[in-house]
């Protein structure tokens, strides 16, 4: 009868042992599944059954979403760079590199479909993860409508209804608005929420410190002077709009040429691009496509857009190779693959999209 | 350490654990000015008048340094004390207040110990003798922008905390649904939609459902705001082609307009739609109508048609009236202006006639036919026995007060208001005298005091009825299910 007891005991002792070691394990192999878990308000096996069970891919789209909300820009472009050519992998490579001011340099370098790796879409076909994230971009740029609408959207599609990552972006996005009523609400439900107390602490209004201050004066800077009601997924607007209240929102300007030049909208670029506000080889490689197609190669506007020797030595071995081969590619693959003239003359929008 | 002290030990650790967890309370913080719980206590109970059938009043102070709070309520002879933050009513001693405070006041004396010292005041509520209609419908919903999960209509028993779900997401494949009316505050005459593949409008006359396609060829759209005739065979509509936009500052968020809009009449009896080529013109947009009292008029917005969005702000509905012929179901000649936006300089949104004939409440922005997020949005009232406007200023806050609905005996209305945070509407009642005079308006209670704080969905549409409906989330899962839509020519 003992020797039973104690041969159940030991069998019970091994399971939960075991358990326990498949457990340390999971969260070995997936340390930001768990975190994004966390920042849904939802328990690992809740996660689990809301979203199933992770795999690499997930794993590593998580881990954007994770360090995007807390701001770790390094740790983003870290896990960006191991390049998965998925949407959300591209819109948090773009984001990370406008972070650090490097939008257009870095954009050829990476996997680009066409204007959704800067902005993802919001609508009927958009999965609960990518609305969740979509805000993000909108939050840096300064424009709160948006980023309170996806906040919200991405608290409504979560497990739980909640979460503290879309919680802390709508206290935010008032405070910054200068909303204190809307903000104290999301800072009193964070403030009772394990793991957030210090972090709503810090942001109840009069509690700021200089850095908090100062982040939030930024913030308030490049928020629209100028009311104007535009539809619900016409990102050019809303770069526009915060333009026209700053033109010195050189993150929105990078966006919005970005946008016109992924879009491969070469008129609106040009009527957006003023090369005293922002400079960079992807513009300059882009004016001279215009300028070549308008026949506007001249000195002057040469030196007005600033493009440099280098880049148009470059743009005439690119042409003279592409119309050697009468208009393929492959010869320029190699030399060319990563230049604005590769991506409008080669890249094609796939048609699922 | 022998056996028996570590049994002890573990005893004695789990107890301070457990102790810990249950002492754990809500943090009121951040409270006062400036924040969404301005007042000392939340809700809001001061100078109130309540009905005296409603459930028990629980709050809570809301001063994050107070404590040792005690709360004093005296209402003739009888006197109750209930110490503590929260302020939580047993069944029985409510009962026994509300018996002997019933067309008199309650007066309250609250004092605790705040940073500064004591701090008492004394403060009362209001028992009418008016009951209200005990059932409140509404649907909870997350603030959304054409999207939507797990939706929810709930109906509330505004004399106890119990709350059931008469339509819910778990029974209908998580399909939109719009909010449930009443018509007259009955509880016997009502309908809402469900959205989407299975849809329909529920109309529910007599405890009978049916599943309705109120759609036909020559109309923009399926039927969208409207209400049932008091009589039960009619229903008028508005069609609306509903376009969502954002505004991009000052906090004004979403707006939402019309691109065309008409208005319809339905025959329930006959299955038949009609619609009329007064109220079906493109330079004018007609929406949100409602029957008289009577079931003899047909009060609904119009605006002149503009270039949207770029005029959204010129967009101004004038209240109007056309004659209802009850037996025929048309609608006649001539429009009568009731309340003239241009003349006004606004907006109307959402008339509701009162069941006896003498009021009509409506709402008022400065532009537009979407009145939840603009803040300026107040409830008018008018008298429609001399056309008079009633002064509202107790009820209206500083931000939106809309979606409201009478009760049956149109002593009460409740409405939806954005107070506080601005963002998430609850349900505010107040009360009407046979003179017009209003009352300032008490928010719905919960059980539990907190309940508000956390509560991240709006109740949208609250709506009034003299008694539950005779139907559950279970039954319209079925008849969403198996029940084919009706259709309608």
């Amino acid at each position: 009868m003992r020797r039973g007891r104690r041969i159940a005991g030991i069998i019970l002792a091994v399971a939960l042992l075991a358990a326990g070691l498949s457990q340390c394990v999971f969260l070995l192999r997936y340390p930001y599944f768990r975190r994004y878990a966390a920042q849904n308000g939802v328990s690992l096996r809740e996660a689990r059954k809301a979203w199933g069970h992770p795999d690499k891919d997930s794993e590593w789209a998580m881990g954007l979403a994770v360090e995007a909300a807390l701001e770790n820009w390094d740790k983003v472009s870290e896990l960006a760079a191991r390049d998965r050519t998925t949407e959300i992998g591209t819109y948090y490579y773009n984001l990370s590199n406008a972070m650090k001011g490097q939008l257009a340099d870095r954009l050829m370098d990476y996997y680009q479909p066409f204007e959704r790796g800067l902005f993802l879409p919001v609508g009927a076909h958009s999965t609960p993860f990518q609305i969740g994230c979509a805000g993000d971009v909108w939050f840096a740029l300064g424009y709160m409508p948006l980023a309170e609408r996806d906040a919200m959207l991405g608290m409504l599609f979560s497990p739980a209804h909640t979460g503290s990552r879309y919680l802390r972006r709508l206290a935010e996005c008032n405070l910054v608005t200068g909303d204190l009523e809307a903000a104290s609400k999301y800072l009193r439900i964070l403030h009772n929420m394990r793991g957030n107390r210090q972090w709503a602490q810090d942001r109840f209004p009069g509690h700021w410190d200089p850095a908090y201050q100062l982040r939030i004066a930024e913030k308030r800077n490049l928020l629209p002077q100028l009311d104007l009601v535009h539809g619900m997924d016409q990102a050019q607007i809303a770069l526009r709009i915060l333009l026209g209240t700053n033109h010195t929102n050189k993150m929105a300007l990078d966006y919005l040429l970005c946008y016109d030049l992924l879009t491969k909208d070469l008129d609106a670029f040009v009527g957006d691009y003023d090369p005293s506000l922002t400079a960079s080889h992807l513009y300059e490689e882009a004016m001279l496509i215009f300028l070549a197609a308008k026949g506007g190669m001249t000195e002057d506007n040469l030196n007005h857009y600033h493009i440099s020797a280098t880049t148009l030595a470059r743009f005439n071995r690119f042409v003279s190779i592409y119309k050697r081969d009468n208009g393929s590619g492959r010869n320029l693959t190699q030399e060319f693959g990563k230049s604005y003239w590769y991506y409008f003359y080669f890249a094609v929008k796939n048609e699922k999209e | 350490m022998k056996r028996n002290d570590l049994i002890r030990f573990t005893g004695f650790l789990l107890a301070a654990l457990l102790l810990l967890s249950c002492g754990r309370r809500f943090d009121v913080r951040p409270a006062g000015t400036g924040t969404d719980r301005s007042s000392p206590l939340f809700p809001d109970y001061t100078d109130v008048t309540i009905p005296c059938n409603i459930a028990p009043l629980n709050f809570y102070y809301t001063d994050p340094d107070g404590s040792r709070f005690t709360t004093v309520f005296s209402a003739g002879s009888l006197s109750v004390t209930l110490r503590g933050r929260e302020v939580v009513w047993k069944e029985k001693q409510w009962t026994r207040l509300m018996a002997a405070a019933t067309g008199s006041d309650i007066t309250v004396v609250s004092t605790y110990r705040g940073a500064d010292g004591p701090v008492s005041w004394q403060w009362s509520i209001h028992v009418s003798p008016d009951r209200i209609d005990p059932y409140l419908t509404y649907r909870l919903i997350e603030p959304g922008f054409e999207v939507w999960d797990d939706l929810e209509i709930q109906e509330r028993n505004l004399e106890s905390f119990e709350t059931r779900n008469i339509s819910d997401w778990r029974h209908t494949g998580n399909h939109c649904m719009n909010c449930h009316i009443h018509a007259q505050g009955r509880g016997d005459l009502s309908m809402f939609y469900l959205r989407g593949e299975g849809g329909g409008a529920i109309l529910n006359r007599n405890g009978t459902l049916r599943k309705l396609t109120l759609q036909d060829s020559a109309m923009i759209s399926p039927t969208v705001y409207g209400e049932i005739h008091p009589e039960g065979r009619f229903g008028v509509f508005s069609t609306n082609i509903i376009i969502p936009a954002m505004h991009a500052a000052f906090g004004r968020r979403m707006e939402v307009f019309d691109r065309a809009s008409d208005l319809c009449v339905a025959d329930f009896d006959a299955n038949r739609m009609m619609t009329f080529p007064e109220t079906a013109r493109k330079d004018v947009l007609e929406t949100f109508p409602v029957f008289s009292a009577d079931g003899r008029f047909v009060y609904y917005c119009a605006a002149q048609a503009r270039p949207l969005p770029a005029e959204i702000d010129q967009l101004t509905y004038s209240l109007v009236r056309r004659p209802f012929n009850a037996e025929t179901g048309v609608l006649e000649g001539p429009a009568d202006t009731v309340w003239s936006a241009s003349q006004r300089g606004a907006s109307v949104c959402h008339p509701k006639a009162s069941p006896d004939g003498r009021w009509l409440l409506f709402t008022v922005a400065e532009y537009g036919t979407f009145p939840i997020n603009h803040r300026e949005c107040d409830l008018c009232l008018m008298d429609l026995t001399t056309g008079g406007i009633m002064d509202l200023n107790l009820v209206n806050s500083d931000k939106s007060d809309t979606y409201h609905s009478w009760a049956s005996d149109a002593r009460w209305f409740v409405f939806a208001s954005k107070r506080g945070d601005g963002l998430y509407g609850k349900p505010w009642f107040s009360h009407v005298s046979p003179d017009g005079s209003v009352t300032r308006p008490f928010l719905l209670p919960q059980k539990n005091p907190h309940f508000y704080d956390t509560m991240l969905r709006s109740f949208n549409v609250p709506d009034l009825g003299n008694a539950p409906v005779g139907f559950d989330a279970a039954e319209i899962g079925r008849i969403w299910k198996e029940v084919p839509a009706e259709s309608f020519q």
